[in-house]
């Protein structure tokens, strides 16, 4: 029943006055109106949310059951949901990762891959094996584009003047910029692109050049990594490119040559070199190397003899070597005035150990030096013989391109009306002298084709968003040649249009389709049935016989003449006089990785500073500066290289004037530096760039000219006063004399193979830690005395027990490992604030270390310990969990939550650490992460934030995330766990095909740990130390392996072979030690600091050693604090 | 001032001592009681959008668990069939039938069926169908009798627990690994047979179950 209530009418006034209305429903006066008028309340006001009385009774009845009921229902996690496909999907099992074949471009060169993909969406990527060359290992940069995928600061979308726009949109803009140009034959078109190795855009750009003959189709890269065609056309009369077979080189020079990184197929490069410097026993050959060098590379840090020259001198040091060979007073002339310490004696004797391996030397000369300097190495090679055995030419097809050069001018002139730039970033790291905003400027339509919204997008009115090549059809050529496929794992995830289809719609072609593109120039070039060539060719992920031809080539004395008639151009340098040297960054490359974080925070691998780029300076010159640090720490033997407050380095702001640009950055002193020269890292300080690469580090391109893009000279320095902190990942540099890392020359190894045993604390100890380490586990577990512990030692009972094994001799220290395993165990970044701070979360370091032999016997305020040192051998060393049997971190926990596995892995369950971090404290390598804040869950600005911060990590980046690997939490810690899910995966696989069978033992190669696949050269190996039979068994059973910190008796199961070094008895700069061993010397034994041999160095009495030295009460000759301290403390029994 | 407290505060202590633990004994038996996966798992049996019934298809029909759990053998998952695998019978069988619409519909479109999770492990545990399967453990041992439920109820607690319980005992759960998909075979010997013949097969076969951390948590 409901009230009717009567209204009363409204009164004369209200009708003829102004009518107030509270809505449209009362002004026009609906029937639904006045119902709602002649209620109290509106329908349903009253009931309880659309409940009435009797129906919440009966709710609140079967919530009370319900709560009877008991947690139940409460404590249940939230229903989830199984999502399976409608229809099947041929060959997807889920949770079983599928693998393709595809590579990763840049450049001119790919490196071909293997990629992982879980369900269609790829996680990881792995070398493919089939290449022999790059036999399944890949590079840093490689592994890190995974992350570039999943970037969320991507270009999302395409745009047209400022505005969002569809794929369809660009498609006939495409389309309308070629009919435009094929009405006038091309002219008004201009194309800039980067350098590429596809066989199928070359063929699409033959079409483009032949439809549309007046257009201009340039090319440019910002950094150059092959050697300059001139010199071989003017050396060979023939267009080749040389390819160096570095594996049966027995003695290489470098001339400013950095072939592990920096030249086109470095990865090919290290890997050989690695062939040719694998030592397994005594008097295995070992290659020799020579590096000259400006700035200090890695090459330069696994050079035999390492000579500090500037790079505008090298074509003098060429010159010098060649007059020195042959003898030839023509190009002697090129080599006035070159002058270094003992010249005479270091040039005579290098040529001297050439000549005597004519044939099986090699002399290379770095990409980026001019043709003279190549065409001088070529003529020593030639006149060497080594042509054709430790260098090949290979004949390249002839490029019909115009440079950026070229293009400038012609736009400048006013004659292009449409520029396309394809890829590359030219507004950022064109030379400065070019100005390409301007020249974008004086074109009417610039359309610009790239992977992000960056510098060169601001200039154009249509930005056309980039595919992947994870998202891409296309093909590559590696550096010798061989066509490889880059095949799509995922449908672009933003609509994005691949490199192809745009040069194809340029062009105006009949197929677009990328696809079938590759297709058509694939399957032509291999021939036969066409669809089964496809096939094999994208199962192989290579095609077979695509490498480019061998030409043979003649050395052309006369052509090579023509380009040495030039003026000598040595100019002498100093500190008003500055060279500058403009080199490709390590991690970012020339800038198109920068908003990656993964490399971002990866430390350089020399300097070891990450999130920026410093201005490198030489000691002479941060002296002449007067920028050394003032005042030796105490506690350390050595003063540092700058101020470290609180473990950040403080650097100087310096500005660097050269090509009448001025830029700053911040000043590094780098050892080893050639005096007067000044080494400016490319790529950094991105002015458009996402969240991460926006505004690291210095912009160091405005000084780059055309003219001096690689290296200028007449350059000034001046400091500006101010201060800047540099997240630099290692503070110290000095071994402290210390047996770190244990290094040979090869003739003391040669007499002394275990020479890693008679030096350091463990030539002293009781020979369990030394010689007898190796005892089989049994034994051990029997045997060895755990100090006065009540801890048991494990057992070792599992079926297989894991180690590892890393050679020091072959490791290059190129951090592609620290890269890959974070890909692999989904380790987050922490921002440079963090880096600062130490939290690095990495858990593979590289640890580099410097010595120059002066260490001083007073060890603490002498003076050799007050030099940076000028001219340093590098000693690198990756340093992960070593998975210590008798693992401090395990007894400190108090909550278990790192402990032993019966397969010897130090296990860590993030489920039980309640981050106390203990474990952190007690490990004597510092290898245990711990995770201050939920890195996963926060971006880097939200860290402090508390509740307040925004929290969840983007859908596009959960989707890079290794679903086989836990995401850790706030405060928990973590480190190394030697790959556990490969592992276990491993384990599953063999037991599946074990079935009613006893075979679970995982056979030996199966497992291959993260940084041990990527590793370019192959330094670590990794196994079941069980097995005799195993590679890791045969690496660890080789005399030079040696346990670091061994003498704690925390037995790590992974273990390092010692370093060589194949120094030159007839070099001014010979030793017969390495520097760090004459370090480690002169402070072990200064009594008899000079004379290295002596003590330990000697060979075989390493057996008689321990007993020697451990029963002297008051040790005779000199040993040291060390000593003394650990026998009294009782460390050592 | 002595009269503050009457006589009877003395039992106050003892009295406040007694309730806390008897409190506290009633909260720790209620919590080892019903916080366990033992109480809180058991039983959940929640509403599928499709009453899909094992006790019709294999207790009834014999059609073995691997027919559409197809990858239980090569995988981690023992993947929940997709649509298609329904299909390959149901478009002759019953497909008219309204109560099979979401399975069409899902064949139909690609979209999948939402089919609630009954056995589910945490996400940092990695659990491995495969290997289990194939070294002699019947699905029965996890998942029940599952060939006699009309709806798929959890029966087992799953717990960490649980699964030590085996990894450190396997021999009375393990068969023939020809049998692991037959659910109500049990060992002709009775317990002592089984007893026998699981230790035998731990040994022949190497069986040796993970028992640390690094089995199950990567």
């Amino acid at each position: 029943m409901k009230r009717k209530v009567e209204h009363p009418e409204p009164s004369a006034r209200e009708l003829s006055g102004p009518r107030y209305w509270r809505s449209l429903d009362e002004l026009v006066e609906t029937p639904g109106f006045q119902d709602k008028l002649a209620r109290e309340f509106p329908d349903g006001a009253a009931d309880l949310n659309g409940v009435d009385r009797r129906n919440f009774f009966k709710l609140m009845a079967a919530s009370f059951a319900l709560g009877g009921m008991g947690l139940a229902t409460g404590c249940r996690r939230p229903e989830a949901n199984i999502l399976p496909y409608g229809k099947s999907v041929e060959g997807v099992i889920p949770g079983v990762p599928q693998y393709y074949a595809t590579s990763f471009p840049l450049r001119g060169a790919a490196v071909p891959l293997l990629a992982e993909t879980h369900q269609g969406r790829p996680t990881k990527v792995e070398g493919n094996p089939t290449y022999a060359p790059y036999g399944g290992a890949s590079l840093m940069l490689a592994q890190a584009s995974v992350l570039d995928l999943y970037d969320p600061d991507r270009a999302t979308t395409h745009t047209l003047d400022g505005t969002a726009s569809t794929p369809i949109a660009m498609r006939d803009k495409l389309a309308a910029i070629n009919s435009a140009a094929v009405a006038t034959g091309g002219a008004g078109l201009a194309i800039l692109a980067e350098t590429s190795s596809s066989p199928s855009r070359a063929r699409l750009v033959k079409s483009l050049q032949k439809k549309l003959p007046k257009a201009i189709w340039a090319e440019y890269d910002a950094v150059i990594d092959t050697p300059p065609a001139t010199a071989a056309r003017a050396a060979f009369g023939k267009n080749v490119k040389p390819l160096y077979r570095f594996a049966k080189a027995k003695r290489i020079v470098a001339i400013d040559a950095d072939f592990f990184h920096a030249e086109s197929g470095a990865l090919g490069y290290a890997r050989d070199f690695a062939k040719g410097r694998r030592v397994i026993k005594a008097n295995d050959p070992m290659n020799r190397l020579y590096a000259v060098e400006s700035t200090f590379t890695l090459t330069g840090s696994m050079a035999d003899h390492r000579l500090r020259l500037a790079s505008s001198h090298m074509l003098a040091f060429a010159a010098a070597l060649l007059a020195k060979l042959s003898g030839q007073s023509s190009v002697a002339r090129l080599a006035q005035g070159l002058e270094f310490k003992d010249q005479e004696k270091w040039i005579e004797a290098c040529a001297k150990d050439l000549v005597e391996h004519k044939g099986e030397c090699l002399v290379v000369a770095g990409a980026h030096q001019p043709a003279q300097v190549h065409a001088l190495s070529y003529a020593i090679n030639a006149f060497l013989g080594n042509i054709g055995s430790t260098i090949d030419f290979v004949e390249m097809p002839q490029s019909n391109v115009a440079t950026l050069v070229d293009l400038a001018a012609v736009a400048k002139a006013g004659t292009v009306s449409t520029l396309v730039v394809l890829g590359g970033n030219p507004a950022y790291n064109a030379p400065a002298d070019l100005d390409f905003a301007g020249v974008a400027g004086a074109v009417s339509e610039v359309v610009r084709y790239g992977y992000y919204v960056d510098e060169t997008s601001a200039l154009a009115g249509t930005h056309i968003a980039a595919t992947h090549y994870l998202e891409s059809w296309g093909d590559a050529r590696t550096a010798d040649g061989t066509v490889v496929p880059v095949q799509p794992m995922i449908l672009p995830l933003f609509d994005g249009l691949t490199e192809l289809e745009v040069v194809a719609r340029l062009a105006g072609s009949d197929t677009i389709d990328p696809y079938s593109i590759v297709f058509d120039t694939v399957t032509k070039l291999a021939g036969g049935n066409a669809q089964d060539a496809f096939r094999k060719f994208l199962h192989d992920g290579l095609l077979d016989g695509s490498i480019y031809p061998i030409a043979s080539v003649n050395y052309d004395q006369a052509g090579a003449s023509a380009l040495f008639a030039v003026a000598p151009s040595y100019k002498a340098l100093n500190k008003d006089s500055l060279e500058v040297r403009f080199v490709i960054d390590h991690k970012i490359d020339d800038g198109r990785f920068a908003n990656n974080g993964w490399l971002q925070e990866c430390p350089d691998p020399i300097t070891k500073i990450s999130w920026d780029n410093a201005i490198l300076v030489s000691p002479r010159l941060g002296r002449e500066l007067g920028i050394e640090p003032g005042g030796a720490a105490i506690q350390v033997a050595r003063k540092e290289l700058a101020e470290y407050p609180q473990g950040k380095e403080n650097a100087f702001i310096g500005e660097v004037t050269v090509n009448a640009a001025t830029v700053r950055g911040p000043l590094h002193i780098q050892p080893g530096l050639s005096d007067w020269t000044m080494v400016l890292p490319l790529g950094y300080g991105r002015k458009v760039s996402g969240r991460v690469g926006q505004d690291a580090g210095f912009d160091y391109y405005p000084a780059r000219s055309s003219q001096q893009s690689e290296f200028a000279t007449g350059a000034t320095i001046t400091l500006t006063g101010e201060r800047y902190y540099l997240a630099n990942q290692q503070e110290h540099w000095s071994m402290e004399g210390r047996d770190l890392v244990r290094e040979a020359n090869k003739e003391e190894f040669d007499s002394n193979p275990n020479f890693v045993d008679s030096f350091g604390i463990e030539s002293h100890a009781p020979a369990n830690l030394g010689k007898d380490k190796d005892m089989p586990l049994a034994a051990a577990a029997a045997e060895i005395p755990r100090g006065n512990s009540l801890y048991k030692t494990p057992e070792f009972d599992g079926v297989h027990q894991w180690g590892m094994s890393i050679d020091l001799n072959t490791c290059i220290g190129c951090n592609a490992c620290v890269v890959a395993c974070q890909a692999e165990n989904n380790i987050p970044i922490v921002g440079k604030e963090q880096v600062l701070r130490g939290r690095e979360m990495h858990w593979i370091r590289l640890d580099r270390y410097y010595s120059d032999g002066k260490i001083d016997a007073a060890a603490f305020g002498g003076e050799g310990n007050k030099e940076i040192p000028e001219d340093p051998q590098a000693s690198l060393m990756p340093v992960a969990c070593m998975h210590c049997e008798l693992a401090p971190c395990e007894i400190v926990c108090p909550v278990n939550a790192t402990v032993h596995d019966e397969e010897g892995l130090n296990v860590m369950a993030y489920n039980r650490c309640i981050g106390t971090r203990y474990c952190a404290n007690n490990c004597p390598y510092k290898v245990r992460r711990f995770n201050f804040f939920d890195w996963n869950d926060r971006s880097l600005d939200q860290l402090y934030m508390g509740p307040l911060g925004e929290k969840g990590m983007p859908e596009l980046v959960k989707m890079a995330k290794n679903p086989e690997v836990t995401v850790r939490m706030r405060g928990v810690m973590e480190k190394c766990t030697y790959c556990v899910q490969r592992i276990q995966q491993a384990k599953i696989e063999q037991k599946v095909k074990a079935r009613d069978s006893d075979n679970v033992v995982v056979p030996d190669g199966t497992i291959k740990t993260a940084c041990q696949q990527v590793c370019p050269v192959d330094a670590i190996e990794f196994g079941n130390i069980k097995d005799p039979e195993s590679k890791v068994s045969k690496a660890k059973a080789r005399e030079q392996d040696y346990a670091l910190l061994g003498y704690l008796n925390i037995r790590p199961r992974t273990t390092y072979l010692g370093k060589l070094r194949n120094s030159n008895p007839h070099m001014p700069d010979y030793d017969d030690l390495p520097l760090s061993r004459i370090e480690y010397n002169t402070k072990n034994h200064p009594s008899h600091g000079d004379d290295h041999g002596s003590g330990h160095g000697e060979a075989p009495h390493g057996e008689t050693h321990g007993e020697e030295h451990g029963h002297a009460e008051e040790p005779s000759d000199g040993h040291t604090s060390i000593m003394k301290n650990a026998l009294r403390t009782g460390g050592l029994s | 001032m002595s009269n503050i407290f009457p006589k009877s505060a003395n039992q106050l202590p003892l009295q406040i001592i007694l309730f806390l633990v008897v409190f506290g004994g009633i909260v720790t038996a209620a919590t080892t009681y019903y916080a366990t996966p033992k109480y809180t798992r058991i039983g959940y049996a929640p509403v599928q959008p499709v009453p899909f019934s094992h006790a019709k298809h294999n207790g009834e029909l014999g059609i073995d668990c691997r027919y559409c759990h197809s990858t239980v053998e090569k995988a981690g998952h023992a993947a929940v069939p997709t649509a298609q695998t329904c299909m390959n019978c149901h478009s002759q069988v019953k497909n008219q039938s309204s109560l099979l619409a979401p399975v069409r519909a899902s064949y139909e479109s690609g979209d999948p069926v939402e089919w609630v999770r009954v056995h589910q492990a945490p996400d940092y545990v990695y659990f491995d169908h495969s290997v289990h399967v194939n070294r002699g453990v019947s699905c029965v041992e996890c998942h029940g009798q599952v060939n006699e439920m009309e709806v798929v109820t959890h029966t087992k607690p799953l717990s960490m627990g649980f699964c030590l319980d085996c990894h450190r005992n396997p021999a009375p759960n393990l068969r023939d690994p020809k049998l692991v998909t037959q659910l109500d075979w049990e060992h002709p010997g009775g317990k002592e047979g089984q007893i026998a013949d699981g230790e035998k097969f731990v040994h022949d076969w190497n069986i040796n179950p993970p028992q640390s951390c690094s089995g199950c948590h990567r």
